[in-house]
C-alpha cells in the first residue's frame, strides 16, 4: 500500500530528523559543507520518493538509508573522499542547559566536546554504528537494514565500537560522575 | 546453566532493549543473583548515559534547516509559484505591451521582479519555520533532560503565584503564570511541581514542570523575540492559536501571547484537540477547544 503524502506528512518526515541526519553526515564525511549538501540531497531524494513509501514504513531509518546510499555512491564515483578535519566550530548545541550554575554548564559542554572528539577518532564503521545506536536509538534490525548487513554483524561490531570508544573516554568516565555531582551540588 | 559467560553478551542486549520474552526473564533472574553481571550492567549504563547526555551529537545549522524547509516547500507546492508567476505576468502584461521602448530589457526586469516577489512571499515563512523548529527542538531536548534527571528543579511548589514570584527579576521578560483555575468539581487533571531557570540562545528562559498521574509535563517559556510558534496542526481558542506537533513520540504544543512564546511538552498519546482537553477536561473552558 502506498500513500500520497500531504504537507504535514512531508514536514514531519523531515525536520524532526535533521539533527540526527546532520550528525550522521558529519560522522561519515568529516566535512561540514559536504555534510550539509548530503543532508539536503537526502531530503530532496526522499521527497521525490515519498509517493512510493509504504504507509507502515519506518521513515527515520529510510532517511538514514538514503543518506548513506548517496554518500557511498558519491564515494564510489569520486574514489576519493575529502577528509578535512573538523575544526571544532560546529554549531553549539541549542539545548536549554541548567542555567543557575555556570560551572555545571561548563562541565556539560566540556564533556560533550570530549565525546565528539572521541567519536571522531574512531574508524568510520565504528563511528556510524555508535551514532545510529547510541544517538539515534535505532534497533539492531533497523541498523542492519541501513548498513545492509546481518543483525549479528551489528551486534559484534557495536560491541567492538563501544569497547574502543570506552577506552578513548575512560578518563571522562572516571571523572564525569564525580564532577557532575559536585557541580550540581 | 546460568553462568556469567553465558549471560555476558546479554548485558549489552539488555542495555539496548534487544532482549524479550523468555530471554529477558532468564537474564533478569540471573541479574538478581549475580553481582558481577550487575556491576557490568551498571558500567554499561554509565557509559550509555555519558553518550546520551551528549545528544544530539551535532545540531544542524539554521541555514541548512531553512534550505531543507524551502526544498520541501518547493516540492510540495510546485504549483504555487507557477500560479503566482502567471498572476505576476498577467499584472505586468500591460506594461510589457507599452510601445516606445522596444530595446528595454523587460524580460530581465520581469524575472527580477518575480524573484523579488517570490522572495517576499517565501523567505519570511522559511525564517519563521526555522525559528519555530529550533524552539520546538530545544523544548523537546530540555524535556528529555528533565526526564533524565539532568535538570533538577530550583523551586518546588504547586502554587503558580509562588513560581511567578520566584521568576521575578530572574528572567529578562515579564512572566506570570495564571492563577489556579478552579474546576467545577474541584478536581484538577494535573498539578504544578516546580520550576527552574534554563539557558536559551544566550539568555534565560523559564521551565515549569507539571505532573499528571504517571506523566511528566514541562513548559518552556521565553520572549517571542527569540522564539516563534508556527506550523503543525492549529487549534484556535480564546483568540490564541495553538500549534500542535508530534515529534519522536512526544507532543509539543506551542503558542505565543503577550510577548512570550510557550512550548508545552508531554508524552500523551492523543490528538491535537484531545491533548488540550487532557488538562482542561474539568475546567470551565473545556468546550472552547
Amino acid at each position: 500500500m502506498s500513500f500520497r503524502p500531504n504537507d504535514s506528512t512531508v514536514e514531519s518526515a523531515g525536520i524532526e530528523h535533521i539533527d540526527g541526519l546532520y550528525s550522521y553526515a558529519l560522522v561519515l564525511t568529516h566535512n561540514r559543507s559536504e555534510a550539509e549538501d548530503l543532508v539536503q540531497e537526502t531530503y530532496v531524494r526522499a521527497l521525490g520518493a515519498m509517493g512510493r513509501l509504504r504507509a507502515d514504513s519506518n521513515v527515520k531509518s529510510w532517511l538514514f538509508t538514503i543518506l548513506r546510499n548517496i554518500w557511498f555512491n558519491q564515494l564510489r564515483q569520486q574514489r576519493t573522499a575529502k577528509l578535512v578535519a573538523l575544526d571544532g566550530e560546529e554549531r553549539a548545541v541549542n539545548i536549554a542547559e541548567p542555567a543557575k550554575d555556570p560551572y555545571a554548564f561548563y562541565v556539560g559542554k566540556i564533556e560533550h566536546e570530549q565525546v565528539r572528539q572521541a567519536i571522531q577518532q574512531l574508524p568510520a564503521a565504528f563511528r556510524e554504528i555508535i551514532l545510529l545506536r547510541e544517538f539515534e536509538e535505532l534497533s539492531y534490525q533497523e541498523i542492519a537494514t541501513i548498513l545492509d548487513c546481518p543483525a549479528g554483524t551489528v551486534m559484534s561490531r557495536l560491541a567492538r565500537a563501544r569497547a574502543s570508544l570506552r577506552k578513548l573516554l575512560s578518563e571522562v568516565l572516571g571523572t564525569s560522575d564525580f564532577v557532575r555531582k559536585e557541580a550540581l551540588e | 546453566m546460568n553462568t556469567c559467560e553465558e549471560h555476558g553478551h546479554n548485558v549489552l542486549l539488555y542495555v539496548d532493549n534487544e532482549l524479550s520474552g523468555q530471554e529477558l526473564e532468564n537474564f533478569r533472574a540471573h541479574l538478581s543473583d549475580c553481582l558481577s553481571c550487575r556491576e557490568q550492567l551498571e558500567e554499561e549504563q554509565k557509559f550509555s548515559d555519558l553518550l546520551h547526555r551528549s545528544r544530539p551529537l551535532y545540531t544542524a545549522p539554521d541555514e541548512l534547516r531553512a534550505r531543507v524547509i524551502a526544498a520541501q516547500h518547493t516540492s510540495v507546492s510546485d504549483h504555487t509559484p507557477n500560479r503566482l508567476r502567471k498572476r505576476v505576468l498577467r499584472l505586468l502584461k500591460p506594461s510589457l505591451q507599452t510601445p516606445g521602448f522596444p530595446m528595454f530589457p523587460w524580460r530581465g526586469l520581469t524575472a527580477i521582479a518575480l524573484v523579488f516577489l517570490l522572495g517576499m512571499v517565501f523567505v519570511p515563512t522559511i525564517a519563521r519555520r526555522a525559528r519555530a523548529a529550533t524552539y520546538m527542538d530545544t523544548a523537546l531536548t530540555t524535556h528529555r533532560s528533565y526526564l533524565d534527571g539532568n535538570l533538577p528543579l530550583e523551586i518546588e511548589s504547586d502554587s503558580p503565584e509562588a513560581v511567578t514570584a520566584w521568576f521575578a527579576g530572574k528572567v529578562p521578560f515579564d512572566f506570570r503564570l495564571p492563577t489556579s483555575q478552579a474546576s467545577p468539581n474541584g478536581e484538577r487533571a494535573y498539578r504544578q511541581v516546580g520550576a527552574r531557570l534554563v539557558n536559551y540562545r544566550g539568555s534565560y528562559a523559564a521551565l515549569v514542570a507539571y505532573a499528571m498521574k504517571n506523566e511528566k509535563i514541562t513548559l518552556l517559556v521565553t520572549s517571542n523575540k527569540s522564539a516563534e510558534a508556527y506550523g503543525g496542526d492549529e487549534i484556535r481558542s480564546r483568540g490564541l492559536t495553538f500549534h500542535y506537533h508530534r515529534k519522536v513520540g512526544f507532543n509539543v504544543i506551542t503558542w505565543s501571547t503577550h510577548g512570550l512564546t510557550y512550548a508545552l511538552v508531554s508524552e500523551l498519546h492523543t490528538s491535537a484537540r484531545q491533548s488540550c482537553l487532557v488538562c482542561h477536561q474539568n475546567m470551565a473552558d473545556k468546550n472552547e477547544f
